[in-house]
């Protein structure tokens, strides 16, 4: 694994409140950077990648005070272009950026791909899957879902 | 094809047409079927049938907001209309349909083999036996030419041939009860299990009463038969539907030992049961549910011909007779290249299964079947009120199939005079509909509330998990001025007109909007939910009685712009559904439906067209009608 893809997971887990296994779990890792490294541009990037690493290291595992330094210095819109909220919109949802508010017309709005969508967290998030994908069985709608019972 | 002659030619290859190839096929009658869309829909043989329903759902997942068509073919020569176009400032020209207003009309069908039972919920309740009587017993609408008991045989066939998962017990509510099915009675296969949230809120619903005008309602809530499978009902006497030549009737021929319950078209080990895809609308990706393509490939295929991106443009008729000499049809190329050649299709026969906008333009455009004038109009929808909140406690929606109980209370009652009827589905996929749900929850939270990491995934994991969804279907009565017309001006690209609609909601419509939100606000008191419904001035079908003001949606369920009728002054069709005014046409559909009812329409009209089709073997036998 790079260097970047490492430190993008690690800041993704931060900011999504999954896991890095749940994230690498997903095998969107190397696309979504990629989606990133193609929309953003590169002196930003630069800075963005520096400072999440900086917060990682400074952090050095301490969740509450990654959080604030994530809150202060990396997910303001103000910062890098928003990318830090696009990131966590994108793993929810499998988008880049909003497809809704980027595409001429909502019909032709896209996920970044099938799979994406598949694997966006806002479904497990929410105690469900997507709809279409990952079915749970016939009848598991009549209890609450597994793990939560 | 010009050569040859067919006993019947059909139009469309939706849950009607489906229904005619394969029982006139199978009565050894020969059929070509014209079918708009394209040639890989209709591919029947398990491998290319695989991969075409693949790419539909590939489509599906590709799409961020794929709405009901999203996961099919958006075809220029042969266009659908799509719900993601509906705006509210009318008139407006853009889309497929010109929507003249002063209200749009939100539903839409689908173009494509199989029609629109590929995105269709599944939900088949029948009517009620009051719903054929609106005129005698509200002065409202108009009576149906038959009664439902005329039709009890015809809804046997119907929920036979989708396979209907239900318990029919349950089946109460005002005007229903066993008695309206027949004591020993069951569906083919048992009830689909209710979701957990369907638990949660009988909790606190059912036998709840409310007030409305100062009349009690007590709310029940009940188990909603379905076109999905589950598991066979070892009760159900299960059969093929044969053609009995002798007494000129379809009967269910008692031979099979068990319910033999219909897979995918690629695999009979697939799709067995419903899985819990929770995206029946816009598509399964399994064929648990069913749709229309099962049933044609029970034709006899040695006698039915498909012609597949063949739009039927004219009828042509013998002025003299009023016979229907042919069907004109262009056969495009493909998706990308709209060139097309020009043919007539000929048969003794003639059937147009298009949806309730696509016959009354073929028929405008062909100056057939309207000395009533009424051909195109009575055009029907149900208006749908949501009304969402938050449970107090979880209750995990967005999992199975989207309705899996309702609340039948409103559906029939003597405020039927002065409002509309109307059913409400308990919905199980959250707040998805109103609001773009959970995509738009995620958007909140971050955008608006700043939350990131665990505390985000709590927000999702406490909000998403109590979103509420009611809704109310509201019975749209037929009204002449709303309409279908075509126009000149408005033409697709082989030339074809576009559906001009004129549409409205009436007075009785909207005060039943009024009703409904009584009912929902004290509904969700009971069950300690927090309403969120917000009904915007912007909304598309925003609409205001008594100062308050309503959003509805459209429902797809798109009837009435052809009815059936005892006098050829005011219908366009014979009980028979032949056409009063030629008597080798024959009309199917939701178009056929004199009025509403409350009940999703799919299952009627699928009973109907198998009385359509009992008329059209007689006819083609010579015996006397």
């Amino acid at each position: 694994m790079t260097n970047r893809l490492s430190v993008f997971i690690d800041i993704s887990s931060y900011l999504t409140g999954f896991g890095a296994v749940d994230l690498h779990g997903t095998g969107m890792g190397p696309t979504y950077l990629a989606t990133v490294e193609k929309a953003t541009s590169a002196e930003t990037l630069s800075f963005f990648f520096e400072t999440a690493a900086q917060i990682l290291r400074t952090g050095a595992g301490d969740e509450s005070a990654i959080n604030a330094m994530i809150a202060a210095d990396l997910f303001p819109v103000s910062c890098f272009g928003g990318l830090a909220q696009n990131i966590i919109l994108m793993w929810y949802t499998g988008q880049w950026p909003p497809a809704v508010a980027a595409s001429p017309s909502l019909a032709q709005a896209r996920n970044i791909s099938p799979d994406a969508y598949v694997q966006g967290l806002v479904w497990t998030a929410a105690d469900t899957h997507p709809p279409g994908a990952k079915q749970p069985g016939y009848g598991s709608w009549a209890s609450p879902p597994l793990g939560t019972r | 094809m010009e050569s040859e002659i067919f006993d019947v030619v059909i139009v469309g290859s939706g849950i009607a047409g489906s229904v005619l190839a394969k029982t006139l096929t199978q009565a050894g009658k020969r059929v070509l079927l014209l079918e708009a869309g394209l040639q890989a829909g209709a591919e029947l043989r398990p491998e290319e049938a695989f991969a075409t329903y693949q790419h539909y759902v590939e489509t599906f997942h590709d799409k961020a907001i794929p709405a009901t068509n999203g996961p099919y073919p958006d075809i220029p020569e042969a266009p659908s209309p799509n719900v993601l176009q509906i705006q509210a400032a009318t008139p407006y020209y853009t889309g497929y349909l010109v929507q003249k207003g002063p209200l749009p009309f939100a539903s839409d069908c689908l173009r494509a083999p199989g029609g629109t039972t590929l995105h269709w919920l599944g939900n088949v309740p029948r009517m009620l036996p009051n719903d054929f009587k609106m005129k005698t017993l509200y002065g409202q609408g108009v009576d149906w030419p038959i009664s439902y008991e005329d039709l009890v045989p015809y809804y046997e066939l119907a929920e036979r041939e989708i396979g209907v998962a239900g318990d029919v017990a349950a089946q109460r509510g005002p005007d229903m009860g066993r008695d309206d099915y027949g004591a020993d009675y069951v569906f083919p296969m048992l009830e689909i299990p209710p979701s957990y949230q369907d638990q949660v809120w009988k909790l606190r619903s059912q036998n709840l009463t409310v007030m409305l005008d100062g009349e009690p309602y007590v709310v029940d809530c009940v188990s909603m038969p379905q076109g999905r499978n589950s598991i066979p009902n070892p009760r159900y006497r299960p059969g093929a539907i044969v053609w009995d030549k002798q007494i000129g009737r379809f009967v269910i021929d008692h031979e099979t030992p068990t319910y033999p319950v219909t897979g995918s078209l690629w695999s009979p080990y697939t799709g067995e049961r419903c899985e819990g895809n929770a995206s029946c609308v816009p598509i399964c990706p399994v064929q648990a549910k069913y749709n229309a393509l099962k049933t044609l490939k029970k034709a006899d295929q040695r006698r039915l011909t498909i012609v597949t991106q063949a739009v039927a443009s004219k009828l042509l008729i013998d002025r003299q007779t009023g016979e229907v000499t042919g069907i004109e049809y262009k056969r495009y190329r493909s998706l990308e290249d709209p060139t097309y050649e020009t043919h007539t299709a000929t048969g003794r026969l003639y059937v147009l299964a298009g949806s309730a906008l696509e016959n009354p333009k073929l028929l405008l455009a062909s100056d057939a079947a309207n000395s009533s004038d009424q051909v195109g109009r009575n055009l029907m929808d149900h208006m749908v009120m949501l009304a969402w909140g938050l449970f107090p406690e979880k209750v995990y929606p967005y999992r199975g199939p989207g309705c899996t109980t309702y609340i039948p209370t409103f559906r029939d009652g003597a405020f039927r005079k002065d409002f509309a009827a109307w059913i409400s589905p308990l919905d199980n996929w959250g707040w998805s509909w109103p609001t773009g749900a959970p995509g738009s929850d995620v958007s909140t939270a971050v955008g608006t509330l700043g939350l990131f990491g665990k505390a985000l995934r709590d927000y999702i994991a406490d909000r998403v998990t109590r979103q509420a969804l009611l809704h109310f279907e509201c019975e749209q009565l037929p009204e002449p001025d709303n309409r279908i017309t075509i126009d000149p001006q408005y033409i697709d690209v082989l030339g074809n007109p576009r559906p001009v609609i004129h549409y409205d909601a009436s007075p009785y419509m909207r005060k039943s909007f009024a009703a409904a939100k009584k009912v929902a606000t004290q509904i969700f008191a009971a069950n300690g939910i927090e309403d969120f419904t917000e009904y915007k001035p912007s909304d598309a079908d925003y609409v205001t009685w008594e100062g308050n003001g309503y959003t509805f949606e459209g429902a797809g369920h798109i009837v009435g712009t052809h009815r059936m009728g005892n006098d050829p002054k005011t219908s366009v069709v014979k009980p028979s559904q032949q056409c009063w005014d030629h008597p080798n046409l024959y009309l199917v559909g939701c178009g056929n439906m004199p009025t509403l009812g409350t009940s999703n329409p799919t299952l009627t009209m699928t009973a109907l067209t198998f009385m359509a089709a009992e008329s059209i073997l007689k006819q083609l036998e010579g015996v006397r009608q």
